[in-house]
């Protein structure tokens, strides 16, 4: 007990409602590019280690239809509004270029090799995520790292707010209050160094900085009261952009399963990732399969890579798929690689193991225990949580 | 364990190396070996001779690779600086010949492009801005007996390696106190929360900073969230933030995760938060990577374009006029000092030695000397001249200067 108190003393637990959504949020990303490892493993296993590479290509892809789109890499004028269209736009471009670059990497790349030992294929794979990053930074603008502006993302700045408890009616007079008083000072504030002709707040007058220290003070207790206010209910937030980011990589993942449970080429895909062999002898065109295959997976990494960029603001390198990569990579193999749902669930769980892992103020090892994580499961399952052990030779 | 397994955490591993290799950022991290060597010259290393009328002046730029943006800077204002002097007749009739060599933003080829410039007679050597890349030509110079000036290296030890490497930079023990102060005395700051870039020394060590002067002026250090370069998403670590009602957030990481972590936290809810950060900030992509969110955020900065002094708008008209445009970053400013500080030294030389060893001497003479980003004084200082630091709001229309601090300003430092 007393253990149990020291590890998770600070722990807020009125908080895990929200940082387990947290995870499911991150997770699904994870989900969705996990897919494309597991699929490229289960009919050739082969780990493409390019996959990553095509996740960052599809970023760039939305950048530039951003550009072309009037969002370009200047400031962006008020009035250039966005809509759901452009959103749209950039997703299926991403998903379409991504889907032809894993195609032509495995024409060129992978095919040629495909008669040789496994393991030639996988050093192959690596040379291609290599040459991508680097041959990448040759052609791509990528110094200074460049953002997807947030103008083109019409659903900026609302925020989907799911209430579990009610808050408290009071605390909400009380946070309008304060932030009404904190308005009034702000201005009480301008007008002080208009009035002494200065620049800035920071050149005041001793006479000045009491009116100062009195904003500083309402400042302070708006944030109070508005953290009070906000805590005396429960609510979930979830910001629309990561709402679209779950629910469209929920679609996704449906339309995935509906191609390959029910359609042929999912039961020739099936097929082949059983026995490559008897596949090909039951008439599946074996390379075609494997196409599709890569097309349908660097696809969906397609996808995460425009929702990745746009929604969550962070700048383009040609490195910016090496973490998602990695992270994507460790959830397949978590959840079984060569295994559809497996993929899914491993995402999920490393999103929400992550997530919690920083809920209980072990962030500094965030990672660390990811990987724990990973080797204690695969200690006890090896083939993963939903895949089948067997031994293979590489 | 099976073959699939032993095969897949091969991987990883190879996963893991491939993500240690990144480079990120400017102003400090990579190794210093030798550092802890002491400011020492090593017998029998002469430097360079200027011989017949010209003086050999080497530059280490990063013109390609990561630091691109900056070496790209550091280029120019150098440029600029000799391109004066010449115009105005040289140095006692001697003129200087600028040697360029690029780093690649790399460490190893900076020591071999420092090596380079002296075997080709330079008596000075100018760069880096990244403390990494420094620490190394640090090492190359000190070994020859030349004379170095970085441009950004903040890094605290850069300059124990040798007797003669300087900067003209402010050192990051300053950085995280000028902030700590800001915070405290001007936005009337209590309740500060840190977020840290596990990954980047730099980060870790202005952390470190801020919050030893804050908590030693009365603040509260209320929390500490860490999170990686290459992060996106940092919901968790902000909902933990969220609920320790911070009044200020301090982000020491570079600006490819400040911007995205600043607007995730608005989206978190946190409202009338102030943010604020170190010189890893200084860019003009932060203002498109964190939105409207970031908007009334506060960093330290080396210098500011808009300060109203005549050296910065002297320099200013000068870069104008030689590059058609205004530099892009802090380090063009920085590198015209580190060659004007050099050029000012040079006319200090006796006129028919002007060698490695009286550039030196010179050097550590310099006392007062007017630069763009403020005064530089290498006379009782060593090579870490007392540099004021500004602190700068980030406003839509970019970096608007607020206030500047001196060192005399942080008496217990």
């Amino acid at each position: 007990m007393d253990l149990t108190h020291s590890l998770l003393g600070a722990v807020d637990f009125g908080l895990l409602p929200q940082q387990v959504v947290n995870g499911i949020l991150l997770g699904s990303i994870y989900a969705l590019i996990a897919l494309g490892y597991t699929m490229v493993y289960g009919v050739l296993r082969l780990i493409n280690f390019a996959h990553g590479e095509v996740f960052m290509l599809g970023a760039y892809v939305s950048l530039f239809v951003a550009w072309g789109l009037g969002f370009g890499p200047g400031p962006v004028s008020p009035d250039q509004t966005s809509n759901w269209v452009n959103l749209v736009i950039m997703l299926v471009a991403s998903m379409g270029v991504c889907a032809a670059v894993g195609m032509f990497i495995e024409f060129f790349a992978y095919r040629p090799m495909r008669n040789q030992p496994r393991i030639a294929s996988l050093i192959t794979a690596i040379g291609v995520s290599l040459l991508l990053q680097y041959a990448g930074a040759l052609f791509l603008p990528n110094s200074p790292p460049v953002p997807i502006r947030e103008e083109v993302n019409p659903y900026r700045a609302n925020v989907l707010d799911v209430p579990l408890k009610p808050k408290s009616a009071d605390l909400l007079a009380q946070t309008k209050q304060a932030q009404v008083a904190l308005d009034e000072a702000e201005r009480t504030l301008k007008d002080t160094v208009a009035a002494e002709g200065i620049k800035s707040e920071f050149d005041l007058s001793p006479e000045g900085k009491k009116v100062r220290d009195a904003r500083n003070a309402a400042r302070t207790k708006a944030t109070v009261t508005q953290n009070a206010y906000d805590q005396s209910g429960l609510s979930l937030r979830i910001p629309y952009g990561q709402l679209i980011m779950f629910l469209t990589s929920i679609g996704l993942m449906l339309i995935l399963r509906h191609v390959v449970m029910n359609t042929a080429p999912g039961r020739a895909m099936r097929a082949v990732s059983l026995d490559y062999d008897s596949a090909s002898l039951m008439g599946v065109n074996v390379g075609r399969i494997i196409t599709l295959t890569f097309a349908i997976g660097s696809a969906l990494a397609g996808a995460g890579a425009m929702m990745n960029a746009t929604f969550l603001g962070t700048p383009l390198t040609t490195f910016f798929g090496m973490q998602p990569g990695v992270k994507a990579f460790v959830a397949a193999v978590l959840g079984g690689i060569g295994n559809i749902p497996g993929a899914v669930l491993g995402g999920l769980l490393m999103g929400i193991a992550e997530t919690l892992v920083v809920w209980v103020g072990y962030g500094d090892y965030k990672d660390a225990i990811a990987f724990v994580i990973l080797i204690l499961v695969l200690l006890f399952r090896p083939g993963g949580l939903l895949g089948s052990a067997k031994v293979e030779k590489v | 364990m099976s073959n699939l397994n032993r095969r897949s955490f091969l991987s990883l591993a190879l996963g893991a190396l491939l993500a240690g290799g990144l480079v990120v950022g400017c102003n400090s991290g990579g190794g210093t070996d030798n550092a802890n060597k002491g400011p020492e010259a090593p017998a029998g290393a002469e430097g360079n001779k200027a011989t017949g009328d010209t003086i050999k002046v080497g530059l280490v730029a990063s013109l390609n690779g990561d630091l691109r943006p900056w070496g790209l800077d550091s280029d120019k204002g150098v440029k600029v600086a000799v391109d004066e002097i010449n115009k105005a007749g040289g140095i006692n009739g001697k003129k200087i010949e600028l040697m360029v060599e690029d780093s690649n933003s790399s460490p190893e080829q900076g020591k071999s492009a420092t090596e380079k410039l002296i075997s080709q007679g330079a008596v000075v050597v100018l760069g880096e801005v990244a403390s990494g890349i420094t620490a190394q030509m640090a090492n190359a110079c000190t070994e020859k007996g030349v004379p170095i000036v970085a441009i950004g290296a903040t890094r605290d030890d850069i300059t124990d390696i040798g007797p003669n490497v300087f900067r003209v930079c402010y050192q990051d023990r300053l950085q995280g106190p000028v902030m700590a102060k800001f915070a405290f005395d001007e936005l009337g700051l209590r309740n500060v929360a840190l977020m840290t870039d596990k990954k980047q020394p730099y980060s870790t060590g202005l952390s470190g900073s801020f919050r030893a002067y804050f908590e030693k002026m009365g603040g509260k250090i209320i929390d500490e969230q860490f999170y990686e370069s290459g992060q996106t998403q940092f919901n968790a670590q902000l909902t933990n933030l969220k609920a320790k009602n911070p009044d200020g957030i301090f982000l020491s990481g570079y600006f490819n995760e400040v911007g995205p972590i600043v607007k995730q936290a608005d989206q978190v809810g946190l409202k009338n938060v102030k943010y604020m950060g170190g010189d890893g900030w200084d860019s003009k992509e932060i203002l498109a990577t964190g939105g409207k969110a970031i908007e009334g955020s506060f960093f330290c900065n080396h210098y500011n374009d808009k300060e109203d002094r005549p050296e910065v708008k002297s320099f200013l008209e000068k870069f104008q006029a030689m590059h058609g445009g205004l530099p892009g970053t802090t380090m063009g400013a920085l590198a015209f000092d580190a060659a004007a500080v050099v050029i000012d030294a040079l006319k200090r030389c006796p006129s028919d030695d002007v060698s490695s060893k009286t550039l030196a001497a010179a050097l550590h003479e310099t006392d007062g000397f007017r630069g763009v980003s403020g005064d530089i004084t290498f006379k009782g200082h060593g090579g870490n001249p007392p540099k004021r630091a500004l602190v700068v709001e980030l406003t839509k229309d970019g970096q608007v200067f607020r206030k500047a601090y001196e060192v005399t300003d942080f008496p217990d430092l």
